[in-house]
């Protein structure tokens, strides 16, 4: 009985710190996803041109522009107009729902005042309705 | 109710759920956004609800067996366990197929994906240390106290999209308010949720009652005086008896 104590106290300890350090720990740097276009201007001084992360955002309409090896677009923190934005050169073929309005998570690094990536994924809503009925568009 | 339970009636009832689940998710409206992609959801979202369920039931299996001592409860849980271990790997692997086309990639490090992945392995190891333990009593009472700590993880998992930001799409149906997803769509859901819940209570069933016979055949005495495999081979001796 004794050793089964000295076990549960070891292993109650052992989650106790883990979790200390997930939830007090500096670890969010390293937890979040990706970053809004807002977070990523107030933030590039810590971002130089090369550093890669992730930045996640809605695709602006009437910006989509073909390149020879991609896209270029820009990518919204919201969808309001007016909301902080960046401008994306993307490199390799775009996901298969990309489109005007839709979030996208982007994978790449700053190039002076352009984020160019080479990863693309689209984040989709939890939203789930049949073509034809009205309502917002995502 | 024993008998819908405990009959033939139960497989004929799951039987004619799934063909009427099948049948719904065809016939239900495509997504506006995703198009037909979007039917995987029939089978993803239940797959992964039955993996909160079974790690559930596994949870109170454990606590009763803790309180009354009674086999039949670590039974129970053993059964669930592996059954929510199933309908866990289930979820993964479809959530990846749907991933593909939607996102763009198999697998990404998303909150919801990593913890889900880390939910797999952990009941992976409590079926482990199942198999590792081979004294009956100190197997139930180690995997009791495992399968309560380890359920600290499903409402992880499912809250991870809210905590974190994620690739995963929030929850559409169990969130607060009203589901924000066609109504039809959601009945096809729900549909598809109730005959996986069946087909869960069939499987819990099934496995329940073949550990239920296996404990039988591991504490019958070896026949005395009777050969096992004829008198030049000396009868394997059970390493506890």
């Amino acid at each position: 009985m004794k050793r089964y104590r000295l076990l549960a106290f070891s292993g109650v300890g052992v989650v106790a710190i883990l979790a200390g350090v997930l939830f007090f720990g500096n670890l969010n740097d390293n937890l979040v996803y990706y970053l809004t276009p807002q977070e990523a201007l107030d933030q590039r001084a810590d971002f130089p041109d090369g550093r890669r992360f992730q930045l996640g955002g809605f695709v602006e309409k009437d910006t989509v522009v073909r390149t020879q090896d991609g896209l270029r677009f820009v990518v919204a923190s919201g969808t309001e107009p007016g909301s902080p934005s960046v401008t994306v050169e993307h490199h390799g073929a775009p996901a298969q729902l990309f489109q005007a309005g839709i979030g996208v998570v982007l994978e790449g690094s700053w190039q002076g005042g352009e984020f160019v990536s080479d990863t693309m994924k689209v984040k989709h809503d939890e939203n789930y309705q049949p073509p034809d009925s009205g309502g917002d568009t995502p | 109710m024993s008998r819908i339970l405990f009959g033939r009636r139960l497989t004929i009832a799951v039987a004619v759920a799934l063909s009427a689940g099948l049948v719904a998710a065809m016939l239900a409206p495509p997504d506006r956004v995703q198009g037909n992609l979007q039917r995987l959801m029939y089978i993803h979202v239940p797959a992964a609800w039955l993996a909160y369920l079974s790690f559930a039931v596994t949870l109170g299996s454990s606590v009763a067996w803790l309180w009354r001592r009674q086999m039949r409860y670590d039974r129970v849980a053993a059964a669930s366990a592996e059954v929510g271990v199933f309908f866990t790997g289930l979820a993964i692997a479809l959530g990846s197929i749907w991933g593909k086309p939607t996102w763009g990639v198999w697998w990404t490090w998303d909150p919801r994906v990593v913890t889900t992945a880390v939910m797999f392995f952990v009941y992976l190891g409590y079926l482990a240390l199942r198999r590792a333990t081979l004294d009956p009593t100190a197997r139930a009472r180690r995997s009791a106290v495992f399968g309560v700590v380890a359920f600290v993880q499903v409402p992880i998992v499912h809250m991870s999209v809210v905590w974190w930001r994620a690739l995963h799409q929030p929850p559409t149906v169990l969130k607060p308010g009203d589901p924000s997803i066609d109504h039809v769509m959601l009945a096809t859901l729900l549909l598809n949720v109730l005959a996986f819940t069946l087909l869960y209570l069939l499987l819990l069933r099934a496995r329940t009652r073949l550990a239920a016979v296996e404990e039988e055949l591991e504490t019958a005495p070896l026949g005395e005086g009777q050969e096992l495999a004829g008198s030049a081979v000396l009868a394997p001796r059970l390493e506890r008896s």
